[in-house]
């Protein structure tokens, strides 16, 4: 392409500032130090002289920013909770079983109840010849009563695991005395490894090495216990440390041969799952005879952890909206707040404003002084704000039981949307006074 | 000027003549030529000034007088930038100053004219130094430069010794003493009083009178907008106003 000469001869320099910024604008105040300076100071000493006035705007913004930051905590320390428990196993884990987790519905209870049981042959089956599968193990479950002495624990999960690796699998580690070993666990004795929780229905808090050794009772029938477990913690007020663990073998003994069970895969890197998942469902459909496309079809519950979790977003992603909205609000009416403050400030100094525009106060100059007064106050309001979010937080978590995850980073965000917050409330107030007439202005009393 | 520390002189470029402008004397300070301030009162339009003219060269010292409603608070609003001209073109120190934009108007207040009120119009909750800082910080002077001008100020007027005090801890000429220290510390091209005794004991009146005549004899340029004749009296010229025009413009010394 042909250039002429004239148009090299004048080259535009082309600057990103230049072609959206209009020529006022590039001398913003913010640049200009020292009446910013003097604006901070004038806003300072107006806070200091309305005592009330401050206080009242401070309350309103504290209010809201402290919603906000309870809300976002207590959220998140839930989520987080869940998360972590639902996880304990890993993603790496997934389980076949004959009913899914969770039923919904009374239909599909019918439904998933004339499936075949799973067997101790499926898990066998499984463990040789799934070749992307790393380790598996069997589970079954039962609630009983369990007693030592004259102590009684009700509710308590007995669960039943082969082979010894399960304890790994579920993640769980002993604290005090031992797993049952191989032979132990084949051998269908009454050995049990007790979780944290027994310790303080049965043994009334004792150190744990005082339970190592000790028979306590499950159901009428003895058990030794042989170690105790280190303890997980409780979720939205369930204990997952209200657990005794016995060798499936006993298990089987007890309670029957003729119960469904659980078979738990565990790929070795989380990226194995997806193929595990697809070699477990092809071996279990040539188990059954039974080949469908259709997932609810299937004869038997392939799940990973994720269905909790799918489970619990869904139930309480409504209700943090509602909770977000509510705090919203609450920091919005805040803001209005700070903006009626201002504009009673504005109509109150308005003699102040002419003086200052009289001897040189820029617009500019004038809405900068109200921003900053706007913006300091809902700052301060955030700071303070931020503190009692978490306060109220901790408290919400010490009494529903979930624990605390105070984050920086919500701090920030608090403080930086109160003050959003206050540039937003401020900016009409601030115009307002920017706007004046200094000869109308300085007639004001 | 072996002095200059105890005095309120304007800058030296001030006075020093300037390059020709649209063709004006650079001795002329102040050129009003057929200013008309019209106000729109529902559908009738009310002349406050019609067709004043008048020039005012540097460093004199000069009184606009003029009952009440006689446009006279008009025209210092116009003289002192807070407002401009329906018509007619006003130049201050060489400059256009009616077709100026509200900040620009608000840099030339800040650079050129030094106010004295009535009512002295002092921030309430600042000490008299901050008082008198105030044009120094809206024209970006730096804080340790804008000290050192800001007390020499106030020890012009004599309040070196009351430089933290607030205005309530004054008396009203001291106040006044103040505002003027304020007025001139950007040593600007005119100080513009507004009946600057109207506050004021005839004792203290006196006072303030003699520190204008002291201003003006350091080169500074005055006026003082007054109904009081004996205020005016003290001024080199006198311009009379009445309805909207120059009545008379006379010089007395």
């Amino acid at each position: 392409m042909q250039r002429s000469g004239e148009e090299q001869v004048q080259p535009q320099r082309f600057t990103f500032a230049r072609a959206i910024l209009p020529a006022r604008i590039k001398s913003f105040p913010v640049f200009r130090v020292t009446a910013v300076w003097e604006a901070f100071r004038v806003a300072m000493a107006s806070l200091r002289a309305n005592k009330l006035r401050t206080a009242l705007t401070l309350t309103g913004i504290v209010v809201g920013v402290s919603a906000v930051i309870a809300v976002v905590t207590i959220i998140d320390g839930l989520d987080k909770t869940v998360a972590q428990t639902f996880s304990s196993q890993g993603s790496t884990v997934f389980t076949i079983s004959k009913n899914p987790q969770i039923i919904t519905s009374r239909e599909d209870f019918i439904k998933f109840n004339r499936r075949k049981d799973v067997t101790h042959e499926d898990a066998e089956a499984i463990t040789r010849l799934c070749t992307s599968c790393w380790r598996t193990g069997i589970a079954a479950n039962a609630i009983e009563t369990v007693k030592y002495g004259n102590q009684k624990a009700e509710n308590v999960r007995i669960r039943g695991i082969d082979p010894i690796t399960m304890f790994d699998i579920d993640g769980v580690d002993i604290d005090v005395g031992r797993i049952w070993t191989e032979s132990e666990g084949d051998s269908g004795r009454e050995i049990c490894v007790i979780g944290p929780d027994m310790l303080k229905n049965l043994f009334q808090d004792a150190p744990a090495d005082q339970a190592v050794g000790k028979e306590i009772r499950i159901d009428g029938r003895p058990y030794v216990v042989l170690g105790v477990l280190e303890p997980l913690g409780s979720i939205f007020g369930f204990s997952r440390d209200n657990v005794v663990y016995i060798p499936y073998s006993t298990y089987q003994k007890v309670y029957g041969a003729r119960r469904s069970l659980i078979v738990f895969i565990q790929v070795q890197e989380a990226e194995q799952l997806e193929e595990a998942e697809d070699q477990v469902r092809t071996i279990m459909r040539n188990r059954r005879g039974h080949t469908t496309d259709n997932p609810d079809d299937e004869d038997f519950s392939l799940e990973t952890q994720d269905v909790f979790l799918n489970l619990y977003d869904s139930a309480t992603s409504n209700i943090y909206l509602v909770t977000w909205v509510v705090a919203g609000v609450s920091l919005f009416v805040g803001a209005i707040v700070v903006m009626n403050i201002m504009l009673v400030s504005v109509t109150e100094r308005t003699k102040e404003i002419g003086i200052r525009k009289a001897i040189g106060a820029r617009r500019k100059d004038i809405m900068t002084q109200f921003l900053i007064e706007a913006v300091t106050v809902t700052a301060i309001g955030g700071v303070i704000g931020v503190g009692t979010g978490f306060g109220l937080a901790y408290v919400i978590s010490a009494l529903i039981g979930f624990p605390l995850l105070i984050s920086v980073m919500s701090a920030v965000l608090g403080v930086t949307v109160s003050s959003l917050f206050g540039i937003g409330a401020g900016l009409w107030p601030a115009w307002r006074a920017a706007r004046l007439d200094p000869i109308e202005a300085l007639r004001a009393e | 000027m072996s002095d200059a520390t105890l005095t309120l002189s304007p800058a030296e470029n001030a006075i020093q003549p300037q390059t020709q402008v649209n063709g004006h004397d650079p001795s002329v300070l102040i050129s009003m030529r057929n200013i008309w301030k019209t106000y729109q009162m529902g559908t009738e339009s009310v002349h406050a000034l019609h067709g004043v003219s008048f020039d005012i060269p540097r460093g004199e010292y000069i009184a606009i007088i003029g009952p009440s409603g006689s446009g006279k608070s008009t025209l210092m609003n116009l003289i002192g930038c807070l407002d401009t001209p329906t018509q007619g073109e006003y130049w201050l120190n060489g400059k256009n100053v009616s077709e100026m934009d509200d900040d620009e108007l608000a840099r030339i207040r800040n650079q050129e004219v030094g106010f004295v009120f009535q009512t002295f119009n002092l921030l309430a909750r600042a000490t008299a130094l901050h008082n008198v800082e105030l044009p120094l910080i809206y024209g970006g002077i730096g804080s340790a430069q804008r000290h050192e001008m800001a007390k020499k100020a106030l020890t012009a007027v004599e309040l070196g010794d009351r430089m933290m005090h607030r205005p309530n801890e004054l008396s009203g000429g001291q106040r006044q003493r103040v505002a003027i220290a304020r007025a001139l510390v950007n040593r600007p091209s005119i100080l513009l009083a507004d009946e600057p005794t109207g506050a004021l004991d005839s004792h203290t009146s006196m006072e303030i009178m003699d520190l204008f005549e002291r201003l003006h004899s350091e080169g500074n340029t005055i006026i003082v907008v007054t109904h009081e004749h004996d205020i005016a009296a003290r001024a080199h010229r006198v311009i009379s106003i009445r309805d909207g025009q120059i009545e008379k413009d006379e010089r007395i010394r």
